[in-house]
């Protein structure tokens, strides 16, 4: 099995600081933070530009640029509502470190995207969802079937849509969440791909409680065969939580120095 | 259904290491494939065959190999004939001597002993060591500087002594670090961590993950070197894509089945054949499991495991 695969998720607009430095092609915040993510050991980047209508593609092209200059490359997801933008972005993109990862499709709206990833041998996230939250997993997994299917139509290798049952808050859908986990079960037991934004459960919750939920439901979701999640890799319960279920799934060898690589 | 080929080619790679330096300079790793799968995938770097003689000289060798050395007066008489033989692509030196448990010869006269060697013979150099950790740390050091500029392999560095040995050798000499564990996995891995951290370029790294001679536990040999180059290469671990070299020589020869004399042991026969037959035996075993060089005795088991070799590679 290969390693767990963390997108770090600190470069979205969603922070001031980003969208800042977004908007003033400012490289210095964009590349300090882009670093400490990666000296924790994200292994992709995620790069949320927001939905930049009008100036997307420049904007997006100029990220991934900057990023894979500076970074060696690194393989980065493209996360935008904004398809010219996702587009524009994987024109200038070495993918020899990895294939963009085209964040993100779902089986309404955004089913398109699909092929976008299709198009551009790229990997997509795909969100089980139609329109709102699916209300069992009945409903999720037939949307994974939607997803799955549109993929394949178009070429794409089933490996390369991860999906995403999409993590619920614990404050206010707790009683969901086992729901969440038994997902994740069936997309493993397909021999899918997965990944989601696993913080999500912890919305509201003080910061101090924070990595304890994430790490614990890391560890749970990694039980039952999640493969990937967008995270925090600055979180460092959490990361060293990932590096040890790593080790207990032999997806790596285990040496006394595993935390520190 | 038609049955389709799948390449068992994988994205990940062993470290291609460079060892000696002109025309005679050897590269050993290189495959993103499993040992000798050269259907998967060409194998650019041929697994390569040492011949090591130690600082003991004639007397310390059997008889059986004296022979192959005939008319030699001293160790760098030896090492001008040990690589004329066929097959030989590098040169061993092993300072066994210098164990304080055996003869204790001292630093200064191993490391004379060592720039004697080096300017006699224009292969690539290993130098390995006498086994004794502390011993070891300042002999190696004193051999790293004393072979500056040859890109040789110091054998070896282990959990005990590797700031020394990964200091000198990596970092100061710029030499090839051999990386030593005992067939233990998890501190072969660690080993090559703490060196990369103490600023050794994953590059110049070598490992020998321990060995035994074939049928002493030698099971855990094989499993060790294949579970390493699985993690090397399917789980792209860039913490064990050093390459394997295997001291072979060393075990062998002090087995019962090489060592007994035939006077000993009538009813076990020729005891060259034997000692040769283990060494082959051995060196055939490791390098399918894995390993990217050997290290050999006799020019018998260097020829045949060389032309083993290059009929698979």
């Amino acid at each position: 099995m290969a390693k767990f695969v963390t997108i770090g998720e600190r470069l979205s607009t969603t922070a001031p600081a980003v969208n800042k430095a977004f908007m003033e092609r400012d490289p210095e915040p964009i590349l300090a933070r882009a670093k400490q993510q990666l000296d924790a050991g994200a292994v992709y980047l995620d790069v949320n530009i927001g939905p930049a209508e009008g100036y997307g593609e420049d904007l997006m092209k100029w990220a991934v640029q900057l990023l894979q200059s500076n970074f060696d490359n690194v393989p980065l997801a493209l996360d935008t509502s904004n398809k010219k933008a996702i587009e524009a972005g994987i024109s200038v993109y070495n993918r020899s470190k990895g294939k963009p990862i085209v964040n993100s499709a779902d089986a309404a709206g955004r089913i398109e995207n699909v092929d976008l990833a299709a198009a551009n041998d790229a990997i997509v996230i795909a969100l089980c969802n139609g329109e709102g939250i699916a209300k069992d997993n009945d409903e999720r997994m037939a949307y994974c079937q939607t997803l799955l299917e549109r993929g394949l139509e178009h070429g794409m290798e089933p490996t390369d849509l991860w999906f995403d049952p999409l993590f619920l808050v614990v404050k206010g859908m707790q009683d969901k969440q086992m729901e969440i986990l038994e997902c994740i079960k069936m997309f493993s037991d397909m021999g899918l791909n997965s990944t989601g934004g696993l913080s999500n459960n912890s919305n509201g919750m003080p910061k101090h409680i924070r990595p304890i939920m994430d790490s614990a439901l890391v560890a749970m979701c990694m039980m039952q065969g999640l493969t990937s999640a967008i995270v925090n890799p600055n979180d460092l319960r959490l990361m060293e939580t990932i590096k040890s279920c790593d080790v207990f799934k032999n997806n790596t060898l285990y040496a006394d120095s595993y935390l520190e690589i | 259904m038609p049955f389709t080929a799948k390449s068992g080619k994988f994205n990940a790679k062993i470290n291609a290491v460079t060892i000696g330096t002109g025309d005679k300079a050897i590269t050993i790793g290189g495959e993103n494939v499993l040992p000798f799968y050269t259907f998967d995938e060409a194998i650019e770097n041929a697994p390569k065959v040492g011949i090591e003689i130690t600082d003991g000289g004639m007397e310390a060798e059997p008889e059986c190999i004296q022979k192959c050395y005939e008319g030699c007066t001293s160790v760098v008489d030896m090492a001008k004939k040990a690589v004329t033989f066929d097959g030989v692509d590098f040169l061993s030196i092993r300072l066994e001597g210098g164990d304080p448990n055996g003869k204790n010869k001292s630093t200064e006269e191993l490391i004379q002993l060592v720039n004697d060697v080096a300017a006699a013979v224009d292969v690539p150099l290993f130098v390995c060591g006498c086994k004794n950790v502390e011993k070891d740390a300042e002999l190696l050091d004193k051999a790293a500087a004393a072979l500056a500029g040859k890109n040789a392999v110091i054998l070896a560095a282990k959990e005990e002594n590797y700031k020394t040995i990964g200091a000198s050798a990596g970092l100061a000499y710029k030499q090839v670090v051999g990386a030593e564990s005992a067939v233990d996995i998890n501190l072969a891995k660690q080993l090559n961590v703490l060196l990369t951290q103490l600023g050794v370029s994953g590059q110049s790294v070598v490992m020998n993950v321990g060995t035994a001679s074939a049928g002493y536990g030698f099971e855990y040999v094989v499993s060790t070197m294949d579970r390493v180059k699985a993690a090397a290469l399917s789980q792209s671990d860039a913490t064990l894509q050093m390459p394997i070299v295997t001291p072979v020589a060393s075990e062998v020869w002090n087995v019962k089945e090489a060592a007994a004399s035939e006077a000993d042991m009538p009813e076990w026969g020729n005891q060259e054949e034997r000692g040769v037959d283990m060494e082959i035996e051995t060196a055939a075993a490791v390098l399918a499991a894995g390993s990217n060089a050997v290290i050999l005795r006799h020019p018998e088991s260097v020829k045949t495991i060389s032309t083993l070799v290059k009929e698979l590679v």
